[in-house]
């Protein structure tokens, strides 16, 4: 055993320097980032000042299940595509509306488990932060500044930042004492009021449709009903309680039963 | 062995009385440490939002870095939101901001007034760790068990029976209704007599009384000479 010793300890040394030279290897690379033709880092500029990462987030979403929203007087409509895959599926599982607040609600396309980290770390923390810190709700532009604050936390060498950015969309319905509101974010971490969105895969056709149907003076029925027929243009399958989702802040967040989507399915 | 001791009491007392539509502030502007005047004309009240003032007695060197970093929250919520902190808000945020140092307490005796969100009279009432209360009225500081009988004696009453004929006499009181039903007039003379009175015999209250009448026109402040000795 005494004499093998020897060429292990030398084997094992071989071994340890090559992963040290690797390891400073690896390191001048990164160091040397966009140079001579090396892929850029996740958080940085390309030569022609895009983020990639960003915009490749951005077409993750164009693979995602609709989503439309609708802002009326008396509130804030969301209908959402559940695409629910397999007969075996549980609909009632398939979750992408979500309450934040008794006075916002959001409707996600894109990668849903990101969608569910931002809802739960951003959004619902900080609502409820602010109920604590305030005892009031908080208003629906700062709510959604503070998901977006968290949308650009992507990068390298921070263990506290992600390695890339979140691959989702989300339409913010609230209601606060300036009305209703209808806000859309993107992973660029920027957000824009909108009257009426469409996201996901189905959203330049069901935009288009929108323009065309939406007016500031549409009632909330009117608001389902328009919402729904959109959402059954850009569905491959038919509309039934089980494959879509429907809710509405007005002004308290509030999903609909299969029983009340039932109702608006038949007024279609 | 002399210890370190941090804490001071510098005195003085502060009121608050809430009506349907206006809210009364005063404090009197004796500033003591021990058996001596520091001051005669320093101001216990401050103006933490438009509609929200705070007025505290205890420690001055607390009460000033409560004051500052109140301010503070107050400007970096109004960035944030884009609008004002209401007294309700501001009332939460003190109580928070008090409870943070339970382990070594700002040595403040607070009131908070103001109009709340529908414009109606509102008063907080604090203890040193943050636990709260709205009231109809309230007072803190040395002169407070002085000041909150006489208050109890002619304030409860009414505030309770004016409760109670709001909420069809039952024995339900709601907090939001926790107002006085007198007049503005009124409950600025009721607020200067009840300063006169523990003037005579609480030793760090005198010199002054500053009065802060807050309703839907603005802020108006009034001073009025207590006795010096």
């Amino acid at each position: 055993m005494a004499d093998r010793a020897l060429p292990r300890t030398a084997a094992l040394a071989c071994v340890l320097r090559f992963n040290f030279l690797g390891k400073q290897k690896r390191r001048e690379e990164r160091e040397r980032g966009a140079e001579d033709g090396v892929r850029p880092r996740v958080n940085t500029f390309s030569p022609e000042g895009r983020l990639f990462q960003v915009e490749y987030a951005i077409e993750a979403i164009k693979l995602g299940s609709t989503a439309i929203g609708l802002k009326t007087k008396d509130g804030v409509v969301l209908a959402v595509e559940k695409r629910v895959t397999s007969p075996l599926l549980e609909p009632s599982s398939v979750e992408k509306i979500m309450e934040i607040d008794e006075h916002i609600g959001c409707a996600m396309s894109g990668l849903i488990a990101d969608a569910r980290t931002l809802v739960e770390h951003a959004f619902r923390v900080e609502t409820q932060n602010h109920r604590f810190s305030y005892g009031e709700p908080m208003t629906r532009e700062s709510s959604t500044q503070a998901i977006c604050d968290l949308a650009l936390r992507f990068g390298e060498g921070d263990e506290e930042s992600m390695s890339r950015p979140f691959g989702v969309s989300l339409l913010i319905a609230g209601h606060d004492e300036n009305g209703p509101s209808l806000y859309y974010t993107d992973p660029s971490g920027t957000f824009w009021q909108c009257n009426a969105k469409a996201i996901g895969s189905g959203s330049e056709g069901a935009d288009s449709s929108l323009q065309e149907q939406y007016n500031k003076e549409l009632t909330l029925q009117e608001a389902e009903t328009i919402a729904l027929s959109i959402l059954k243009q850009v569905m491959e399958e038919k509309v039934t309680p089980n494959n879509v989702d429907i809710a509405k802040v007005a002004p308290k967040y509030h999903l609909y039963t299969p029983a009340e989507v039932e109702a608006v399915i038949a007024r279609l | 062995m002399a210890r370190f001791d941090p804490y001071e009491n510098n005195g003085g007392t502060c009121v608050a009385v809430a009506g349907a539509d206006y809210c009364v502030v005063a404090a009197d502007t004796r500033l003591s440490v021990g058996y001596s005047i520091l001051s005669r004309d320093h101001s216990k009240i401050a103006q933490l939002a438009d509609k929200c003032v705070l007025a505290s007695s205890g420690f001055q060197g607390d009460i000033k870095a409560l004051q500052k970093a109140l301010a503070a929250k107050e400007l970096i919520y109004e960035h944030n939101n884009n609008k004002k902190m209401s007294c309700p808000a501001m009332a939460q945020l003190l109580s928070n901001t008090l409870y943070y140092k339970r382990f070594f307490p700002y040595y403040t005796f607070n009131v908070l007034a103001g109009l709340d969100t529908q414009g109606k009279g509102c008063v907080f009432t604090y203890d040193a760790v943050g636990s709260y209360e709205r009231t109809g009225y309230s007072a803190q500081g040395t002169g407070s068990a002085l000041m909150m009988p006489v208050l109890d004696n002619q304030l409860k009453s009414l505030v309770l029976s004016y409760c109670q004929l709001r909420t069809f006499n039952t024995k339900l009181l709601l907090v939001q209704d926790a107002v006085t039903p007198l007049s503005e007039s009124d409950a600025v003379d009721l607020v200067k007599d009840v300063f006169a009175s523990a003037t005579e015999r609480d030793i760090y209250t005198g010199d002054r009384l500053e009065i802060v009448v807050i309703n839907s026109s603005g802020t108006h402040r009034e001073c009025i000479e207590l006795r010096k000795d």
